[in-house]
C-alpha cells in the first residue's frame, strides 16, 4: 500500500502503461506485458510479442481496425481486442 | 517426367531413399523450395498457412541422390499448437506413424532470423542431420541488414546456405551440405547452441538474440522495409485503402473478359471446324450426327470459356505471389470478422470466384473450426467460373446487342454474390452457431515482393490443367449421354429408336418435371438443362445447345447458333417465347443461389467429415434457388415484365 504523502513516484514520472490498441501511430513502444486470454496471449508470444520488445503500429487498416504492427522484422495484422492485452510504455 | 502434381502422388515412399522434413515458419518460404527443389507444381502463395497438410515430392534427377521431400506445414508454435502445427511436430519428433525424418532442412527467413530460429530448438534436438536455408535474401537489402551465412553456421552449429528458390540459385549448395551432413562426415561443426533453445518463447527469444549477437553474423539496422513500407502506405491508407482494392478486383474481373475475347473465338472456331469436319464424313449417318452434335458440339460450348477460366487462375496466383493477398485480407476482417467470418476467410472466398473446391481447401488457412465451417458454408454462393458460361449465354440472351450492358450486370452478379454471401453467414453465425467472440487474428504480412513469371505459369497450368480433368470428362459424359435420351425415345413399333426431340427419353421426363418448370417460366427442355448442370453448371450450356439442336454446319458460331436458336424458341404447340426477360432473369436467380456441383458436396463432406452438413449444404441452396426463382419470375410478370 502506498503512503498518502508517499511522491517518490511523481518525482520519477514513470511513464504509466497504455493498451497497444490506444497508442499514437509509428511511435516506438516497448512492451510491458500481455494482459488478455491466456491461450490467445501464448499464441501472441509465440509470434514474437515478448515483454522488454519494441514494437511500432505502423497502420491501420481503413476501418480503423486492424492494426498493422511491426515487431522483430515482422508485420503482423491485429485486431484492435487483440492489441488491447498488449501493455506498452 | 510426370505430369502430376507430386501432392496427389500418396504411393508408398520407397524405403532405400533418405526422407528429407522441410520445415520452418508459415511464410518462410517452404513450399517454393520444394518447388525448386522437385520441379514440381505444389500449391505456393506468399500468404501464410498456405501448407495445410503434407506434400510430398522427389528431389529432380540433376541432384544425385534421389530424396524424399516432405514439406511440413508451418510452425509458430510448440506450446499450443494447431491441429496443423501439431501435425508437423508430431513428424519432426518421429512420432508420425508413416512419416519417419532422415533430416531436416530448416527454412529460415534472412530478414527475420530471431522469429525464425526460435523455433529451430524442436529440430535441432532430434540429434538427425540438419541444414539451415537461409531464404529472402534478397529482402536484406531493403532493410539495410547484412547476414553473413558463414559465421552464423559456426555459431548455430549446422551448415547455412543461403538460397533463392525463385531463381534456383543455391540449390546444389543446399543439396551438397545435405550429402555433407547425411554422410556424418566432414561436420566442422562442433556447437550445439540450437539444441540448448529453450521451448518457452521469451526466455528462447532471448537466447537467440543472445547468439545471433555473439556471432556477429547479422548487421541489424532496424530500419524497415521501405518498399514494403511505401506500398502498405498507401494500400492500408484510410482513404485510397478501400478504392484501391476495389480496382484490384476490377481490374481482375475485367481482364476476365476483354483479355479472353479473342482466345475464346480461336477455341469456338477450333470446334466448328472440327465439328463440320466430322459431319463432312458422312452427314446422314446417326453416328456422326452423335459424335459431332453430342461430342464436339457440346464440349465446344463449354471449352469456349476455358481461356477466361486460365485468365483469372493465372491472375489469382499473381495476386497471391505478390503478397497483396494478406493486405486484402486485413483490409476485410473488420467487416468479416462481424460477421462470424475470419480475415482469412477472404482467400477461400476470392477462390470460389474461380472454383469452390480448392477454395473448400483453402479454408484450411482459418484457424478456428467454426469460423471455417461459416466460411465453407458460403462457399457456393461466390460466383465460380462454372457459372460463367452459364451467365455469359443467359446475360447475351437477355441483353442483345450491348456487351456493355452486359459487362455490367455480370459485374453486379459477382458483387451481389459477395453480399449475399455475407448475409447468410451473418444470419448463420447468430441464429445456427451462437456467435461468440472472434478467434485470434494475429496475420503475417509478408514483404511484397516482384512476382516471377515462371513459377507463376507453371503453377496456373496445373490449376488450370487438373480444372479441365476434373471438368472435361463429365461435361463429355453428360452431353453425350444427354444428346443420346434426347434425340432417341419409344418408337411405335420398336422398343428403342430415334425419334423426334419432343418424344425422346428426355422429353418424359422433362414433361414429369413440367408443373415445377411452369411457374420458372420455361418448358421441359430448359428443366433437362438444369438437371444435367448437377454435374456441372456449364453442362446447361451444352445441353442447352443439345435440346435446341444447333446444327454445327451453321456458317455462325455455335454460341451464335444457339442464342438465335434459344430467341425464337417457343413452348411445344405455342407461339409463346420460352426464353423472355423474366424467365431469363429467374434462371440466373436459380444459378446464383443453387449448388448444382456435385463434386463440391464430396469435397465438403470430406473436409468437414459430415454427411449431414454437406447434404444439408445442397439441400438449402437448391431449394432456395427454386424458390428465389419463382418468386422473381412470378413477381417480375404481375409488374407486366415478359
Amino acid at each position: 500500500m502506498k503512503a498518502e504523502n508517499d511522491n517518490r513516484f511523481h518525482l520519477e514520472s514513470l511513464p504509466e502503461a497504455k493498451p497497444l490498441s490506444l497508442v499514437p501511430l509509428r511511435a516506438p513502444f516497448r512492451i510491458e506485458r500481455l494482459d488478455g486470454p491466456s491461450e490467445d496471449c501464448n499464441r501472441l508470444l509465440d509470434l514474437g510479442i515478448t515483454p522488454g520488445e519494441e514494437v511500432v503500429v505502423t497502420h491501420a487498416a481503413p476501418l480503423g481496425d486492424p492494426l498493422v504492427i511491426r515487431i522483430r522484422g515482422a508485420s503482423l495484422a491485429l485486431r484492435r481486442r487483440e492489441a488491447a492485452w498488449i501493455w506498452v510504455v | 517426367m510426370s505430369c502430376h502434381p507430386p501432392e496427389l502422388d500418396f504411393s508408398p515412399v520407397k524405403t532405400g531413399d533418405q526422407n528429407v522434413c522441410l520445415v520452418g515458419m508459415p511464410n518462410a518460404g517452404k513450399t517454393t523450395l520444394m518447388n525448386a527443389l522437385t520441379g514440381g507444381n505444389f500449391k505456393t502463395a506468399n500468404y501464410p498457412g498456405v501448407t495445410v497438410s503434407l506434400l510430398r515430392g522427389r528431389t529432380k534427377p540433376e541432384f544425385g541422390t534421389s530424396r524424399n521431400l516432405i514439406d511440413l506445414p508451418g510452425v509458430h508454435s510448440v506450446i499450443a499448437p494447431s491441429p496443423e502445427e501439431e501435425l508437423a511436430c508430431q513428424v519432426i519428433e518421429g512420432k508420425h506413424p508413416k512419416v519417419k525424418p532422415d533430416a531436416f532442412v530448416l527454412v529460415v527467413d534472412a530478414t527475420q532470423l530471431e522469429r525464425h530460429l526460435k523455433f529451430a530448438g524442436l529440430v535441432a534436438r532430434q540429434k538427425k542431420p540438419t541444414v539451415v536455408a537461409l531464404t529472402m535474401m534478397d529482402l536484406l537489402s531493403r532493410t539495410r541488414q547484412i547476414v553473413d551465412p558463414a559465421r552464423l553456421a559456426e555459431t548455430l552449429g549446422v551448415p547455412v546456405i543461403p538460397v533463392d528458390p525463385r531463381t534456383g540459385k543455391g540449390m546444389d549448395d543446399l543439396i551438397g551440405a545435405l550429402d555433407l551432413v547425411a554422410a556424418g562426415a566432414g561436420q566442422p561443426y562442433t556447437s550445439n547452441a540450437l539444441a540448448e533453445l529453450p521451448r518457452e518463447p521469451v526466455a528462447a527469444f532471448m537466447q537467440v538474440r543472445n547468439l545471433l549477437r555473439q556471432s556477429g553474423a547479422v548487421m541489424h539496422s532496424n530500419e524497415p522495409d521501405s518498399v514494403t513500407a511505401r506500398i502498405d502506405g498507401i494500400v492500408l491508407h484510410r482513404y485510397l485503402g478501400f478504392p484501391v482494392f476495389f480496382l484490384v478486383l476490377v481490374s481482375l474481373f475485367a481482364a476476365i473478359f476483354w483479355a479472353a475475347a479473342p482466345f475464346m473465338e480461336w477455341v469456338g472456331d477450333a470446334f466448328k471446324l472440327a465439328g463440320n469436319l466430322v459431319t463432312a464424313i458422312a452427314p446422314n449417318s446417326m453416328i456422326v450426327r452423335f459424335l459431332a452434335e453430342g461430342v464436339i458440339g457440346g464440349v465446344g460450348v463449354v471449352a469456349v470459356f476455358f481461356p477466361q477460366i486460365m485468365i483469372l487462375f493465372f491472375l489469382m496466383t499473381l495476386l497471391e505471389d505478390s503478397g497483396y493477398l494478406a493486405r486484402g485480407a486485413t483490409l476485410v476482417d473488420r467487416p468479416l470478422s462481424s460477421l462470424g467470418l475470419h480475415g482469412r476467410s477472404f482467400v477461400p472466398m476470392l477462390s470460389g470466384f474461380a472454383c469452390a473446391i480448392p477454395a473448400v481447401f483453402a479454408a484450411r488457412s482459418i484457424p478456428a473450426r467454426r469460423e471455417r465451417l461459416l466460411t465453407i458454408w458460403i462457399l457456393p454462393l461466390m460466383s465460380c467460373s462454372a457459372r460463367l458460361p452459364v451467365y455469359s449465354l443467359l446475360l447475351a440472351a437477355l441483353l442483345p446487342a450491348a456487351a456493355w450492358k452486359a459487362g455490367l450486370s455480370l459485374a453486379a452478379i459477382y458483387i451481389s454474390s459477395l453480399l449475399v454471401g455475407a448475409l447468410v453467414a451473418g444470419v448463420a453465425a447468430r441464429v445456427f452457431l451462437k456467435y461468440r467472440t472472434p478467434s485470434l487474428l494475429a496475420m503475417e504480412l509478408p514483404a511484397y515482393r516482384v512476382p516471377r513469371m515462371k513459377p507463376i505459369l507453371k503453377m496456373t497450368w496445373a490449376r488450370g490443367s487438373s480444372y479441365l480433368q476434373r471438368a472435361a470428362v463429365p461435361i463429355m459424359i453428360v452431353s453425350a449421354v444427354l444428346w443420346l435420351v434426347s434425340n432417341f425415345g419409344q418408337t411405335p413399333d420398336r422398343w428403342i429408336g430415334p425419334t423426334p426431340k419432343d418424344r425422346s427419353f428426355a422429353a418424359q421426363v422433362g414433361h414429369r418435371m413440367e408443373p415445377a418448370l411452369a411457374s420458372m417460366g420455361v418448358d421441359w427442355r430448359v428443366g433437362v438443362g438444369l438437371i444435367s448442370a448437377f454435374a456441372a453448371r456449364e453442362v446447361f450450356v451444352s445441353s442447352m445447345a443439345i435440346v435446341f439442336h444447333v446444327e454445327s454446319t451453321d456458317e455462325d458460331q455455335q454460341t451464335q447458333g444457339l442464342l438465335d436458336q434459344m430467341r425464337t424458341a417457343t413452348f411445344p404447340g405455342t407461339s409463346q417465347l420460352i426464353f423472355t426477360p423474366s424467365s431469363i432473369v429467374g434462371l440466373i436467380v436459380f444459378f446464383f443461389f443453387s449448388l448444382q456441383c456435385f463434386s463440391t458436396v464430396a469435397v465438403v463432406r470430406k473436409e468437414m467429415d459430415s454427411w449431414r452438413l454437406a447434404g444439408l449444404q445442397l439441400l438449402f441452396y437448391t431449394g432456395l434457388g427454386y424458390a428465389l426463382a419463382v418468386i422473381t419470375v412470378q413477381s417480375l410478370r404481375a409488374f407486366g415484365v415478359a
